[in-house]
This record gives C-alpha cells, structure tokens and sequence, in this order.
C-alpha cells in the first residue's frame, strides 16, 4: 500500500518532473518514425511518468487521474492496432500493409508515415497501460485469499 | 479477400475478446452467446480457407506486404487449414456444451470469456506462423491464457495453475534459449530459410543443442513423458466447462509446431555424430505411449485417467511422424486431429458426470449407466474411436501409424502402438465395468439431460466417426501436404 508523499520538495519537483517526462514520452513516441524510439519506449515513459505521479500523490489525488482513467483502457490499444491492420484488409491489401490504407486524400509516402504513426500509437497505449496496472495491482489491490485458506492448500 | 483468411481467422477471436469488456459492460450475459457466435464465424471462416487451401494449394501469407524472409510470414498448408478447422469445430461444440456446465460465479464473467478468446486466436497463431520466433509469441499468448483459465475455478486449481505456469515458463525459457542458438547461427529465424542453411551446420554443437532446448520446451508444452507432470492435476481442477477446449487443443497445438519444426528443419536421415535425429524421437514416442497408457491405468479419478490417456497418444502422435515416411506421417497427423475430439469428448463426458452425478472417482461411477443413455451412448463412441476400432478415427490414424512402422522396419514401434491399443482396452475396460454395474443405491431414475448437452455430445460422436469415414480423403490432403514440400 502507498500513501501520499508529504515532502514539498518531492511533490513540487513532481510537479516539474512529471509533465516534462510525460512531453518526452510523446517526443519519443513520434520520433520512432525518424531515429531510435518508437510506441514501446514511448509507452514505458509516460507509464514510468503515471507510475511516479502516484507515488507522490496517491492513487485517489486529481493529479492521478489520468493514471486511474487509463486502466479501463485495457484493449483500447490493441483494437487501434487491429483496427489500423483491418483498414489495410479493406483496402485489399495484407495485413499491416500501409500501400492500401483506407484513409483518403492521402498518397503512399503518408498512408505508410499514417499507418506506422497510429499503429505506434496503439503499441503506446497498451504498453502504458499494462505499466500502470502492473504498479496498482502489485501496491493497491488486497489480498483475496483469506490466510487461513492459504496454509490450508 | 480469400488470401486474407488466415489473419482473418486470427483477428476474429482477437478483437472480440479484447472488446468484450467494451460489449458486454451493460449486459453480461450476453457473454457465452458472443462466444459462441465468434468461434461460429472462426468454424465458417475455416471451411471457407480449407477451400482456399484445396483449390490452390499451399499458400504463404506475407504480413505488410513484405515477403519472408525479409517479412513475417505465416503458411496456410493443408495441416494448417485442417486443424483450424478442426479446433474451430471442438471450440463451438465445447463452448455449446461449456454453457450448461459452468460455475455460478464464471458464467457472467468477462475475464473468462475473454481469456478463452484470446487463448483460441493465439492457437490460430501456432498453427499458421512459419516463423520460429511467432511460434514462441502465440505459444506464449496460450500458455499464458491457459494459465488463468486453469486456475479460473479457484480453490485448489490456484496450486496446480502455479505449478503450470512454472514449469510452462520454463519449457518457454528453453525454447527461447534454443532460437538463440540457432539465430547466431544462421541469421534467420524463418522456417523455410532455415530449412536451407541448417543441414550443412547440422555438425556444429550449437546447432544441435539448440534444436535440443526447442524439443525440450516444447515438449514440456505438449506434456511428453517424462515433462508432463503438470498436466493431470491442472486438467483434474481446472473448471469442467473449459478443460474440453483445454484439453483437445493446448498440447496438440504445441506438437504441431514441433512437427513443422521437425519437418521443416530435421530432414528425415539427418544425423548428429551418426545418430539418427528422427529415431530418437520415435523412441521418445514409445516410452511416452506404453508409460503414459500404464499411468491411465492405475489412475481412480476419471478426469485423470483421461489425461493420461492423452499423454499417452502424444506419443502415438510423435511416433507416427517421426518414422520417416509419408504413410506415418499421415497417420500422425491424423491421429493427431482425431486425439483433439477425442480428448473434447471425454472431457466433456467427465464434466458432465461430475455436473449431473457428482461422479469424481471410478468408484462412484456404479450404476450411472441406467441412468443416462446419451451418456452412454457418447462415451461407447469414445472408447470405440480410444482404443481404435473401425469406423471411428481413431483405428484409421493407428492403422497407418503401424503400417508406417513396418515399412520403417521399426518393429518396436509397431509393438508400441499394439501394446498401446491393449492398454487403452483395459482403461476402458476398467471404466464399463463400473458403468454398468449394479448402482449402490436403488434411486436411479432416468435423467433429464438438455437438448443443448445432447446436441453437444451427439456432435463430438459424429465428428469421430465421420473423420474416420473421411479418412481417406485426409490422409491424400496430408500426404499432398509434405510431398508438395513446405510442412
């Protein structure tokens, strides 16, 4: 269990330090199309930026709220991916093939920096938010198995 | 759009199961129904591939447009298009029979039903991927769901979904360890690439001791003696209405990617320091029918010794494939394709027992015969097409098996698959004379079991004859398969 921090040095160096990842997080997201980066590096900091947000504030404060938004977002990443693959499947292209990208007034150079940009966005999403649950399920969630049950299997 | 079918196949159950929380937020139970509906389409989608597959042969799918080796690929053979149908066909019969027969506190459960979904597309996924490193992703999209639904009911299953999980992780650790190897060693990780580039280095102590850390997690995945401990206690807790699904697909699927790796990879005759690589398999194969066929034996509770009787027909199936000639190798496939309904149906039986009598042990299966005739209608069928008696599948896939051994000259795994036979016959044996024994307690009235059960066990019966009736259209679709090249 994690309580709010009290410090004013910790929360008001939260305060600076976490929009600044968070902003960082989005740059390496969008330069994955250019350099080294991409939506999982890109999805572990922002998550990595939730993850500090709630440590410093607590999972119930409305700084964190976002954090507690985002773990309904379980599938939402996986669904844009999918759903980036299937508008390829309806242009009549493979799977993930950007050629056919059903977006109009876009030619091919855009529909693949489109395709791959969207597709990066979902790998984000979904990395960002299996990190965030991770850290509340491994210090929020109680103990569902009564002790007496455990010693007993 | 025909050529889309195998993604199409893997994104049906993908997608609905990753939004079911999304569909079904307002209205749980419609659950099971989504379910049912989306394995329906997978089982309409995969007819519609095997047509694909009979009309134009084998076909390579490349993802992105970007051909293999440089891209992803997957292979939609003739294996692939016949055992996703089959899996197609177990799923919407288990799921039809997993409704009636489900806990109170699973039957509204998304998680469940989503684990399920997604556990079925990554089975999707093995079957088609032709790539070495897809086929450790998918494997673990299924270990990792199967986990979970393992311990869905809770209680004791927790224990026995920990020990799965641990000694699952590990035969996945081995297998990544093994594809190591062989990518230092050849750069590739596609099947077909490295079907060119591995016979030459088949020397090299890397090389082979790769492809043993791949034999050795997979076979803790496909529970092969002397790797199968986890296998009965998960499947003997697991919760009734998934361990069909569980039991017909998990480690048949396993097994089929070993055998596109053994086929793609191990050429028949190759030979590491003059051992023959594919004979060794074969004894594998042997010690793990006549073991696993001796454990069902001694086993008193019913959902175990069907398991073991599963374990023992992974070694059936490795044997049969292992020989080294066409005919053996269509009779393992085969088997192995008859073993996932077989497996569904005694499954199936046994949760049934356990829903409408409360039956656990043999002992308590006294008397139960007078009282469910559909009962005992389905698993006479079962036990037929177990120990291998015309018309069911069963005898046509142990048939060619032996036929195989002897064109081998391997006259001990022609001995195995006999002596196998003789040990299901006395499992089974053992099981009739306590379901047709006179009941301890004189309330037996007939049974009022649901259409919907009926209907579920009437299919699963049929589907054993009627493979054995089709199986010799099989077999020349399976033949054509490796004789056409590609596996």
């Amino acid at each position: 269990m994690i309580r709010p921090h009290d410090s004013a040095i910790v929360r008001t160096l939260g305060h600076i330090v976490i929009p600044i990842a968070q902003l960082f997080g989005i740059y390496v997201l969008v330069f994955g199309q250019h350099g080294p980066g991409g939506g999982f590096v890109g999805g572990v900091i922002i998550a990595a930026s939730m993850i500090l947000g709630i440590l410093i504030f607590g999972i119930d404060s409305p700084d964190s709220v976002l954090a507690r938004k985002i773990l309904h977002g379980d599938g939402l990443g996986l669904l844009i991916f999918a759903g980036v693959g299937g508008l390829c499947l309806i242009g009549g292209g493979q799977f993930l093939n950007y050629s056919y990208l059903q977006i109009p007034s876009l030619d091919e150079a855009s529909q693949h920096y489109v395709g791959i940009l969207l597709t990066q966005i979902g790998v984000a999403v979904d990395v960002a938010v299996t990190g965030v649950s991770i850290a509340v399920s491994l210090s929020f969630e109680e103990d569902e198995i009564p002790n007496d049950e455990v010693t007993n299997v | 759009m025909s050529s889309n079918l195998p993604v199409l196949l893997f994104l049906v159950p993908f997608v609905m199961g990753v939004s079911m929380p999304l569909l079904t937020a307002k209205r749980r139970s419609w659950c099971p129904n989504i379910t049912l509906g989306t394995f329906g389409v997978m089982l309409l989608l995969s007819i519609a591939n095997l047509r694909v597959v009979l009309a134009q042969g084998s076909i390579e799918y490349a993802f992105g447009g970007w051909a293999a080796p440089i891209g992803i690929a997957w292979l939609n053979d003739s294996i692939a298009a016949i055992v996703v149908l089959i899996m197609s066909l177990v799923a919407v019969i288990t799921q039809i029979y997993g409704r009636l027969d489900i806990a109170k506190d699973l039957e509204k459960s998304i998680p469940y039903y989503t684990l399920i979904l997604i556990m079925v597309s990554g089975l999707v996924g093995v079957i088609f991927a032709a790539d070495l490193f897809n086929v450790f992703v998918f494997l673990e999209v299924v270990a990792l769901t199967g986990y979970a639904l393992v311990g869905a009911a809770g209680g004791k299953g927790l224990v026995y979904a920990f020990r799965y999980l641990l000694l699952g992780s590990f035969g996945a650790s081995l297998y990544l360890l093994g594809l190591g190897h062989l990518y230092v060693a050849t750069g590739t990780l596609n099947m077909e690439d490295l079907a060119v580039r591995l016979p030459e280095l088949m020397t090299s102590t890397a090389v082979a001791g790769g492809l043993i850390y791949i034999f050795l997690g997979l076979s803790i995945k496909m529970a092969l003696i002397p790797l199968h401990s986890w296998l009965p206690d998960a499947y003997a807790n697991a919760p009734s209405s998934v361990t069909p699904l569980l039991a017909s697909t998990v480690t048949k699927v396993s097994l089929v990617a070993w055998i596109r790796i053994e086929y793609s990879i191990i050429a028949p005759g190759v030979e590491v320091s003059h051992v023959p690589v594919v004979v060794l398999l074969e004894e594998l194969g042997v010690i793990a029918a006549l073991i696993g066929g001796a454990l069902a034996l001694i086993q008193t509770n019913l959902k175990r010794m069907f398991a073991y009787g599963g374990i023992s027909h992974i070694g059936l199936i490795l044997i049969g494939v292992s020989l080294g000639n066409t005919t053996g190798f269509a009779g393992g496939m085969f088997y192995l394709i008859n073993d996932a309904v077989m497996q569904a149906s005694l499954f199936m039986i046994a949760g049934t027992l356990i829903y409408y009598h409360g039956v656990h042990t043999l002992e308590d299966l006294r008397g139960v015969g007078r009282q469910s005739p559909w009962l005992t209608g389905a698993l006479v069928v079962a036990a037929v097409a177990m120990v291998g008696l015309p018309p069911t599948g069963g005898f046509f896939g142990k048939w060619n098996i032996i036929l195989g051994a002897l064109e081998a000259q391997h006259y001990l795994a022609a001995f195995t698959v006999v002596a196998s036979t003789l040990l299901t016959l006395a499992y089974f044996l053992k099981i009739f004379s306590c379901w047709f024994h006179q009941p301890q307690h004189a309330t037996s009235e007939p049974l009022v079991v649901s259409n919907a059960l009926r209907f579920s066990l009437g299919a699963i019966s049929f589907s054993m004859i009627a493979l054995g009736l089709m199986s010799d259209t099989i077999f020349q679709f399976l033949i054509e398969s490796i004789t056409t090249g590609g596996v």
